[in-house]
């Protein structure tokens, strides 16, 4: 017998959890009922969480209680009434679910463009493209302790070898999406060395990807092996045989009903 | 040689999956060790918040929800510890609405860990929307972005927040990004314009596309993954649930390079048979 148990709310969390995770992880046997109950229990969950919480955020805590604040106050000022410019835009955008009032979810829309735009593109170009440019011509001469030289250090970002590599990637990269002029030639060199460039580039990408996607199989895991303990009622490997038995089960019903 | 080659080619990708649980289920039941050496980006973050003064000003942003839990709370909780360690004033907010608990939660553990009062020595903002639009409000007067907590209590007035007016008295800055609105909406809005250090925190599936942002200087350190949360217990020497899956890790990386060798091994083998690319 376990020393001790968990609250009840903790306790009943670990289960969902234990259970749901390994629902979802029997897909990998193959499609079945147990993954396609936790699956559409996550999206409903997902969606139901999601709108709760905005519901309670924006609309309650950000809408309705600083303005029935500030009305209660000063009911006779106009700044008080400031909050029902937003809420009005943002109920202009569900008029596109009736037709006949549609068109006036585009003065919201157009609001939300005109500014967007405006505030982010300056930004933008300044972030995104002027320092990156801006980066891509570093000098290839560092001034240090022992006078100018070229680095040669591969792990120091700012060494000159590395500024070397970076331009080619950049123009080789570059050149391979320009397609106004033919890949002939030195043209064809330099596209290929484009395309060796983004090839290490997504197999970075992809490398890390796994390395995510492996650290995501690793988190469930520790919770199943947390789970599985006697404070949480042996959760895991009790469901795992509920999850086990249970497709068992269901296998041996579909090759019934598909016969001999 | 062909034959078995066919018959690999072909096998129950079950099998497989079979593999990596066991490849990560091992080390995670009986760890074997392996060393985790520190890189620059990771040292970077740790060595600028070691040289803030006490009681400086540290932004962290959950830039995150419960789905890359995983990656991203044990990176929040080395950083916490290290900052409530340092005994700096620590501020937190999320731009992901739906890792408002989430982070309230990693918040309220790490402070209880060393004892930290919630308006004096830490707040939780917690999300308001607007994303960009949002860190610029703040970049303007951080009363009039957040008049309040995560607890409803009211900002102005908080001693955490003494001498603080708006983003150009942050003296550090990280956000734990998983996606958008996250560590390049931070530089883009927030650094580029109110000039405050900043560096970031990402899952690994975002992490390398930052490294150009890391290069030019536009931030100053990178975590990136499980990888580097477990660098970043190492450097605090306080290890937890990181350093705890980096064999589990390496085991299952191990197990994917050797199957990405024998496919290949197998798939030049075929080359050439009937139906088979030459």
């Amino acid at each position: 017998m376990p020393e001790y148990l968990l609250p009840s709310g903790t306790l009943l969390g670990a289960w969902v959890a234990a259970g749901l995770t390994l629902f979802i992880y029997s897909f990998l046997y193959k499609d079945n009922p147990l993954f396609k109950l936790g699956e559409h229990l996550y999206v409903g969950i997902s969606v139901g969480y999601t709108v709760v919480l905005t519901w309670h955020t924006v609309f309650l805590r950000l809408l309705w209680e600083p303005l029935a604040k500030s009305v209660g106050e000063a009911p006779a000022s106009p700044g008080s009434y400031l909050l029902l410019i937003p809420a009005v835009l943002g109920l202009l955008m569900l008029a596109r679910f009736i037709p006949k009032i549609a068109w006036l979810s585009r003065i919201a829309f157009a609001f939300v463009v005109g500014f967007g735009s405006g505030v982010a593109i300056p930004r933008v170009v300044s972030s995104y493209i002027l320092k990156q440019i801006e980066d891509t011509v570093n000098p290839l001469l560092i001034r240090g302790d022992g006078g100018l030289s070229l680095g040669l250090d591969l792990a120091a970002p700012q060494s000159g070898i590395n500024t070397v590599i970076l331009l080619i990637g950049v123009v080789s990269v570059l050149f391979y999406f320009f397609f106004s002029v033919e890949h002939t030639g030195a043209g064809m060199v330099t596209a290929r060395i484009g395309i060796y460039f983004l090839m290490i580039a997504f197999g970075a990408a992809f490398g890390y990807t796994v390395m995510s996607r492996m650290s995501l199989l690793i988190g469930r895991f520790r919770d199943l092996i947390t789970f599985s303990g006697s404070a949480y009622g042996y959760a895991t490997p009790i469901l795992l045989g509920v999850t086990i038995v249970s497709l068992a089960l269901w296998e041996m019903a579909v090759r019934r009903r598909a016969g001999p | 040689m062909k034959a078995f080659a066919r018959r690999m080619i072909g096998i129950d990708r079950r099998i497989i999956f079979l593999l990596i649980a066991a490849a990560t289920l091992l080390p995670l039941l009986k760890p074997f060790g392996l060393p985790i050496k520190v890189s620059p980006e990771v040292k970077a973050v740790y060595d600028y918040i070691e040289k803030l003064p006490e009681r400086s000003v540290f932004l962290i942003s959950f830039d995150f929800d419960p789905s890359s839990k995983p990656e991203l709370e044990p990176q929040a909780v080395a950083l916490l510890r290290h900052a409530f360690r340092k005994n700096l004033r620590v501020i937190g907010m999320t731009h992901w609405l739906t890792g408002t608990g989430l982070a309230d939660g990693v918040f309220s553990n790490a402070a209880a860990e060393y004892g930290k009062v919630r308006g004096k020595d830490f707040v939780f903002l917690g999300w308001s929307p607007g994303a960009g639009a949002l860190i610029i409000s703040m970049g303007q007067d951080l009363y009039t972005a957040f008049p309040s907590d995560y607890s409803k209590t009211p900002t102005l007035g908080m001693p955490v927040l003494e001498g603080v007016r708006n983003l150009r008295d942050v003296n550090y800055m990280v956000s734990l990004a998983a996606g958008s609105s996250g560590i390049e909406m931070w530089y883009v809005f927030g650094k580029d314009k109110y000039r405050f250090e900043m560096a970031g925190g990402a899952t690994g599936v975002i992490a390398p596309g930052l490294y150009p942002f890391l290069r030019s200087g536009q931030i100053n350190g990178l975590i990136g993954g499980l990888q580097g949360a477990a660098e970043y217990e190492t450097l605090i020497g306080q290890k937890g649930t990181a350093v705890a899956g980096m064999d589990a890790q390496s085991a299952t990386h191990m197990v994917i390079i050797v199957l990405v060798i024998l496919c290949n091994v197998f798939y030049f083998a075929l080359r050439g048979e009937k139906g088979r690319p030459a």
